[in-house]
C-alpha cells in the first residue's frame, strides 16, 4: 500500500485495533471551494464514476446513488452479504476524490474514543491534548459497522449528524467534506447488533450492492487476479473541487410540485399497512436533497419527480420497518418487502404537474 | 398495456343494471310490467353470453357477432312461434313471421295511445332493440374497453318517453339510470384500479369518495334530464297513435274523458293511418264508433254497453223511429283497419249487416254500437251494409209528437247548466217555427264566422272537454274544437226540448286516386276523429248535423236551401272535406300510383325510424368530433404561440391514450414518455424518438423548472414535434386501433373521469 503514502490504511488491520491513518489531519483545514458551475458538476460526476466503475464491474445504479449521496453531503450505508464489493465501492469512491480518508474496522471491544479521539495529559506542556480520532478525515470507512458495540455505533452517529467531536467540553469541527460510508452484513448475520432505527435515520441512504452477473464476475477474476484494482486508479476531483460540486448540488431548484410529491410519498408510507414505521420528516428533507444531487449529477438545473422515484427506495427503505404481520404473511425478506412497498406507493402517488403546467 | 384477457363480470352485472333501469322509464309509455321481465331475460342472455364467450377465450372481434346470432336465436324462440327448428334454428318462416311481427309493432306503436298496450309486434321491437343495445352496450364497455360510453346506448331507452309523451322522461328513472351509470363507472375503476396494482405488484390505489360520485351524478343526471328535453321539444312524435286500449275498458283508457283523449290524438303533430274504405254511397259516410248521451258532471259518457247474444252483426234492426216514408238506398262498404286497436267496429250509420268479420261481434240496442266480446279491430277487414237516408227538409219540419221512453233521456240536462246556454239557443232560434229550423239555426251559428276552430286554445286556456260549464266558457270564447261544438249543439237543442246526443267516430277522410271497382279508395287517420250531434226527430229518427266550422259535410237537409247549388253544399265558403293539414301533396297531385298509396305509411315510419338512428348515430359520433375539435383548438392555440410545451404535452398524452397507451395520474411525464417509446412505430424511427425527446423535457422544464429561469420555446416548434410523434403514434397501430382512436377517444372519458374524481390513482 505504499503507493498511497499517508493516505490509506492498510488492508490488514486487525480486528479489535484502529488502524487509522493520521497523516492527512490537515483535512479539518481544507476549507477552499473552487466554483463549479452546474454544466461541470455532470462532467465531473462523470469522471468519478468512470473511476469507480473501473473497479467495480456492473453496478452501474449502486455507485450513481453512492455519488449523488457523496454530492448531497450525506452518509452512506452499503448492506449485503460479505465479499460483494461493499468495501471497495467505499474505497474507489473515496480514492477519486483527492481528500483525507481513513477506515474504521469495526469490532465488538472498538471503544468510542477510538472514533472520536481522546484527551491526553502533556506532561511537558503540563496540559490535556486533543488526539483526534479516526473520524477526522473528509471520507471515513466504516466497514462492517454492525459488529461495534451499540455505543461505539452510537458514537460514530453522533458525530454523523453534529458534525463535530465534543470531548471533555471542547467541541472540535469536522471536516468538510464529511462523508460516512459504512458498511454493514445483514441483520439476520451472526455476531452483528443490528443498528436501532434512529441510528439508521442518519443515513441518507442504503444501498445493496447485489452479486455481480457472471460476465462482471469474470471479469473481475481477470482484472484481480495479479493486483488491487484499487491501485489503478487516482483521484479525479480534488476536495476543492468536491466542495465546489456540493454547492452547485445545493443550488438545484426543487420545484412546488416536486416538494409536495416528496411529502406526498413520505407521508403514504406512514400510513400503510405493512409498515410499522413510516419515514421521518427528516427522510423527506434528504429525500429532497438527494434529489437534487442526482439531478446535478445529470446536469440539470431542476429535480424531477423521476428524481424522487428513481431514490425513493434507497433513501427511504432503511428508515421503514414493516409489520410483522406483512413479514409473516408475504413470509420474505424484510427487505425485498420494503422495496415492493415503496414502489407500490410511488405507483399510487399521484404526480403533481405544478401550477405552471396549466398551459 | 395489452389488454389481458380480463373477465370482467361485475362490469358485465353492471351493463344489465344500467339497462335494465333505462328500460323502466319506458314504463311511461307502455302498459303493465311483464314486457320488463322478457327485456331483462333478453339483455341478461346477450350480455352474460358475451361476457362467457369471453372467458371461453374467444377473440373480441368474433363477440359482437357471436352475440347476434345468440339474440336472433333468442328471438326464434320467443317470437317465432314454433317455425324455427327445435324451435331454435330461425328458418325462412321465421324471419317471414319476424317481419309481420315488425310490421305490426310499428302499427301499432303508431296507431296506439299511451300508455301503449304490449302486444306482441311491440314487445318483439322492444326484444330486438333493447338485444342490439346490449351487443353494443358490451362492444363499447368490454370490446373496447370504453365503459363510459355505455351510458349513451343506455339512454336510449330513457329518451323514448321524451319522444311519446312531451312531459319527458320520468324523473325517478332518470336518477335511477344515472345512479346505475355511475355504478358502473365505479367497478369499472374499481377493476382498473385492480389492474395498476397488479403491474405494481401491489394492493390499493386510492380511489374517490362520496364527493365525487355526487358531482358526477348530478353531471349524468343532468346530461340525461337535458337530452330528454331536448328530444321531447325537438322529436317528431312517433306515436301517431288513435285510441288508447286497455283491454277490459268500455273502448277509450278508464276514467278518462273520451273527449280530451280524442282531443289529444288530434293534436298529435303528425296523423297515423286508422283505416281506409271505399263505398257505393254517394255521399262519403261519416264512421260512428260511439254513442254518447249521458252527460255526468264535466263529461258525456256512452251508455253501458250490454251484450245480448242474439243480436249478432249478420242482421241489425232498424234505427228506432226510422219511419217507412224516409228515402234511403241500401249501400255497403268495404274497409280495411289500418291502425285502430279497439273493441268497437267503425261503421257507417245505420248499420244493417256487417260481414266478413273474425271474432263474434254484436251489436247493442241503446247506442248501435258494434261491439265484440273476444276479438278487436285490428287486421280486419269487412263489409258494411248500412242505410243512405235522405229525409227530406219537410219530414224534418213535420216531424211532431210524444218521443219514445228510450229517447227521453236524452232531453236531459245536467244540474247547474249555466243559463248562457239556454240562452244562447232561445236568441239562436228566435223566429223558428219548428224543432228541425232551430237546429239548423244553432248549427249555423256555431258555423258562423263568430267562431273559430282551433284544437289548442282550450286546453291552453283550461276549458277541454264537453260538459256543461265547459260549454259556457267555450260560447264565450268561441274558440275549440269538433267536442266543443257537437257538445254545444247537443245541449243547447237539448235546453230547447229537442233530444240530441253525440256520436263520436271518424269524418269521411281524404279520397286517393286509388280506384276499386270503380270505386275510388278513401284514407282516414287518427285526425279524421270527430264528434258530431244527432238529433231526435219523431218519424225519422236520429238525425246527423254538422256544426264544426270547417270540418266534415254538412247533411243535404241540414244546409241553408238558398245556397244548394247542383246539390253540392257549401256553408260559408267551407270545402265540404277539408284538405287536412299534413296532407301528402305527392298524393293530392294525382300522380301516384296504388302501389304509393298503398305504401303511403311507410316511409313516414321509415323517416321516423331514420330520425331515431340518425340520433342515435350523432350521440355515438359526438365523441370523435369533440376530440376532433380539442385537438383543432390546442394545435391552433400552438400555432399561434399562446401555448407551449404543456399543451402540446397534453396532446400528446391524450393521442397516446386515444391509441390505447395507459397513462394513470401516477405516471410521471418521463415514465409515459417511455410507454410512449415502447409503442412500435415511435421507438423505431429515429425522427419520433428524437421529438419526443424535445417534447419531454421542454414539458419537464416548463412544470418544474425556476419559472423565473430561462424562458421556454414556445409554438410552432412543438406543433412540429407533436405531428411527428402523432404521426408516428398512428402509423405503429392497426386499422382497428387507429379507427378507435377516431371514434372512441378514450381521453375524453379518462379526461372527464378524472375531472370527476373517479380515476384510478386518484388522492383521497
Amino acid at each position: 500500500m505504499s503507493a498511497f503514502p499517508g493516505r490509506w490504511v492498510s488492508e490488514s488491520a486487525v480486528a479489535g485495533t484502529t488502524t487509522v491513518d493520521v497523516a492527512s489531519r490537515s483535512a479539518v483545514d481544507m476549507d477552499g471551494e473552487t466554483d463549479v458551475a452546474l454544466a461541470d458538476v455532470q462532467g465531473a460526476a462523470l469522471a468519478i464514476m468512470r473511476n469507480v466503475e473501473s473497479v467495480i464491474d456492473g453496478k452501474h445504479s449502486a455507485v450513481q446513488i453512492a455519488l449523488t449521496v457523496l454530492l448531497a453531503e450525506g452518509h452512506l450505508l452499503i448492506e449485503d452479504v460479505p465479499g460483494v464489493g461493499k468495501t471497495m465501492l467505499a474505497k474507489a469512491l473515496a480514492k477519486s476524490v483527492d481528500c483525507s480518508v481513513s477506515r474504521i474496522q469495526f469490532t465488538p471491544d472498538l471503544l468510542p474514543s477510538d472514533v472520536t479521539g481522546v484527551s491526553i495529559y502533556n506532561q511537558a506542556e503540563r496540559r490535556f491534548e486533543f488526539k483526534p480520532g479516526a473520524i477526522f478525515a473528509n471520507i471515513v470507512i466504516g466497514d462492517e459497522i454492525n459488529r461495534a458495540s451499540p455505543k461505539t455505533q452510537s458514537a460514530l452517529l453522533e458525530c454523523m449528524e453534529e458534525r463535530q467531536v465534543t470531548v471533555d467540553g471542547h467541541s472540535y469541527p469536522l471536516a468538510r467534506p464529511f462523508a460516512v460510508v459504512a458498511t454493514q452484513n445483514p441483520i439476520e448475520m451472526e455476531g452483528t447488533y443490528a443498528l436501532p432505527e434512529a441510528q439508521r435515520d442518519r443515513f441518507m441512504a442504503r444501498i445493496s450492492m447485489g452479486y455481480p452477473d457472471p460476465a462482471s464476475e469474470l471479469s473481475m477474476l481477470d482484472s484481480r487476479d495479479l493486483t488491487s484494482p484499487l491501485s489503478r486508479i487516482d483521484a479525479v476531483v480534488t476536495g476543492a473541487q468536491l466542495r465546489g460540486m456540493m454547492s452547485a448540488a445545493r443550488s438545484v431548484f426543487a420545484s412546488g410540485a416536486v416538494k409536495e410529491y416528496a411529502v406526498a410519498v413520505v407521508r403514504a408510507t406512514r400510513d400503510d399497512r405493512d409498515l410499522r414505521l413510516g419515514a421521518s420528516p427528516r427522510a423527506t428533507l434528504q429525500l429532497i436533497r438527494a434529489a437534487k444531487a442526482q439531478a446535478a449529477l445529470h446536469g440539470r438545473e431542476y429535480v424531477l419527480p423521476d428524481d424522487i422515484d428513481s431514490l425513493a427506495v434507497a433513501v427511504l427503505g432503511h428508515r421503514l420497518v414493516p409489520t410483522t404481520r406483512a413479514l409473516g404473511h408475504r413470509s420474505q425478506d424484510s427487505a425485498v418487502l420494503i422495496e415492493e412497498t415503496v414502489r407500490r406507493i410511488l405507483a399510487a402517488t399521484p404526480v403533481p404537474t405544478g401550477s405552471q403546467g396549466r398551459l | 398495456m395489452t389488454r389481458t384477457r380480463v373477465v370482467r363480470w361485475p362490469l358485465t352485472l353492471a351493463l344489465l343494471v344500467l339497462l335494465m333501469t333505462g328500460c323502466t322509464a319506458l314504463g311511461a309509455v307502455l302498459s303493465g310490467s311483464a314486457w320488463w321481465l322478457v327485456l331483462l331475460i333478453v339483455a341478461g342472455v346477450v350480455l352474460v353470453g358475451a361476457a362467457g364467450l369471453r372467458h371461453a377465450g374467444v377473440h373480441s372481434a368474433l363477440v359482437p357477432l357471436l352475440s347476434t346470432g345468440g339474440l336472433v336465436v333468442l328471438l326464434t324462440l320467443f317470437f317465432g312461434g314454433g317455425t324455427g327448428l327445435l324451435w331454435l334454428i330461425p328458418t325462412g318462416d321465421t324471419f317471414e313471421r319476424f317481419t309481420d311481427l315488425a310490421t305490426a309493432g310499428v302499427r301499432s306503436i303508431q296507431t296506439q295511445g299511451t300508455p301503449a298496450q304490449v302486444l306482441d309486434g311491440i314487445m318483439f321491437l322492444l326484444a330486438v332493440g333493447v338485444g342490439l343495445l346490449s351487443i353494443l352496450m358490451d362492444l363499447l364497455a368490454i370490446g373496447l374497453a370504453r365503459p363510459a360510453l355505455a351510458g349513451i346506448p343506455a339512454l336510449v331507452p330513457v329518451a323514448v318517453p321524451g319522444f311519446v309523451v312531451s312531459a319527458g322522461a320520468d324523473w325517478v328513472a332518470l336518477v335511477a339510470t344515472a345512479a346505475a351509470y355511475l355504478l358502473l363507472l365505479r367497478i369499472d375503476v374499481h377493476l382498473r384500479g385492480m389492474q395498476v396494482n397488479r403491474q405494481a405488484g401491489g394492493r390499493g390505489a386510492g380511489i374517490t369518495g362520496v364527493a365525487g360520485a355526487v358531482r358526477g351524478a348530478i353531471t349524468i343526471g343532468a346530461f340525461g334530464i337535458v337530452g330528454s328535453l331536448v328530444f321531447s321539444l325537438s322529436a317528431p312524435v312517433i306515436s301517431g297513435g288513435s285510441f288508447g286500449s286497455q283491454p277490459n275498458s268500455a273502448l277509450f283508457g278508464a276514467g278518462v274523458s273520451q273527449m280530451i283523449e280524442l282531443g289529444q290524438d288530434l293534436r298529435r303533430p303528425q296523423a297515423g293511418p286508422a283505416l281506409h274504405y271505399r263505398t257505393t254511397a254517394t255521399e262519403q259516410p261519416y264512421l260512428a264508433l260511439l254513442t254518447l248521451d249521458d252527460i255526468k258532471g264535466t263529461s258525456w259518457l256512452p251508455r253501458p254497453v250490454e251484450v245480448d247474444e242474439d243480436r249478432t252483426v249478420d242482421s241489425i234492426a232498424n234505427p228506432p223511429g226510422l219511419a217507412q216514408r224516409v228515402a234511403r238506398t241500401e249501400v255497403t262498404t268495404v274497409v280495411t283497419i289500418d291502425g285502430v286497436n279497439v273493441e268497437r267496429l267503425p261503421v257507417p250509420v245505420p248499420a244493417k249487416r256487417v260481414d266478413n268479420l273474425t271474432g263474434d261481434w254484436f251489436w247493442s240496442e241503446g247506442t248501435r254500437a258494434i261491439t265484440s266480446t273476444d276479438s278487436t279491430t285490428t287486421g280486419q277487414r269487412y263489409v258494411v251494409t248500412s242505410l243512405e237516408l235522405q229525409p227530406t227538409r219537410e219530414q224534418l219540419r213535420e216531424s211532431g209528437g210524444r218521443y219514445p221512453v228510450a229517447v227521453e233521456p236524452s232531453l236531459f240536462l245536467p244540474m247547474g247548466t249555466p243559463a248562457v246556454v239556454g240562452e244562447t239557443a232561445r236568441t239562436v232560434s228566435q223566429g223558428t217555427e219548428s224543432n228541425y229550423d232551430a237546429a239548423v239555426a244553432i248549427q249555423d251559428y256555431l258555423r258562423g264566422n263568430d267562431f273559430t276552430y282551433d284544437t289548442e286554445a282550450p286546453v291552453d286556456d283550461d276549458y277541454d272537454g264537453g260538459g256543461a260549464d265547459v260549454i259556457a266558457t267555450f260560447l264565450d270564447v268561441k274558440r275549440g274544437y269538433c267536442v266543443h261544438f257537437a257538445s254545444a249543439m247537443a245541449l243547447m237543442s237539448r235546453s230547447l226540448g229537442i233530444p240530441a246526443r253525440i256520436v263520436l267516430g271518424y269524418l269521411p277522410g281524404t279520397r286517393t286516386t286509388t280506384v276499386i271497382d270503380g270505386q275510388n279508395r278513401y284514407d282516414v287517420d287518427s285526425h279524421d276523429l270527430h264528434a258530431w250531434p244527432e238529433l231526435y226527430f219523431v218519424g225519422v229518427g236520429w238525425v246527423p248535423f254538422e256544426p264544426t266550422p270547417g270540418r266534415g259535410t254538412v247533411p243535404e237537409y241540414a244546409s241553408p236551401e238558398s245556397t244548394i247549388v247542383n246539390g253540392v253544399p257549401s256553408t260559408g265558403g267551407a270545402p265540404s272535406v277539408v284538405p287536412r293539414q299534413n296532407e301528402n301533396p305527392g298524393l293530392e297531385g294525382g300522380t301516384a300510383d296504388t302501389l304509393a298509396a298503398a305504401e303511403d305509411e311507410l316511409p313516414g315510419t321509415l323517416a321516423r325510424v331514420g330520425l331515431v338512428a340518425a340520433a342515435v348515430l350523432l350521440l355515438l359520433l359526438a365523441p370523435g368530433v369533440w376530440r376532433l375539435l380539442r385537438r383543432q383548438r390546442r394545435r391552433r392555440l400552438l400555432a399561434a404561440g399562446r401555448a407551449g410545451a404543456v399543451l402540446g404535452w397534453r396532446e400528446l398524452t391524450d393521442t397516446a391514450v386515444d391509441h390505447g397507451v395507459e397513462v394513470y395520474d401516477t405516471l410521471t411525464a418521463r415514465e409515459l414518455a417511455d410507454s410512449i417509446r415502447d409503442r412500435p412505430g415511435v421507438g423505431d424511427t429515429p425522427r419520433a424518438r428524437e421529438a419526443l425527446e424535445r417534447m419531454l423535457v421542454a414539458t419537464e422544464q416548463a412544470r418544474y423548472a425556476r419559472p423565473d429561469g430561462p424562458a421556454q420555446t414556445r409554438g410552432a416548434g412543438f406543433l412540429d414535434d407533436l405531428d411527428v410523434v402523432v404521426q408516428a403514434l398512428r402509423q405503429g397501430s392497426g386499422a382497428a386501433q387507429r379507427a378507435r382512436a377516431l371514434i372512441f377517444p378514450a381521453s375524453l372519458t379518462s379526461t372527464a373521469l378524472r375531472r370527476m374524481g373517479l380515476a384510478a390513482g386518484t388522492p383521497e
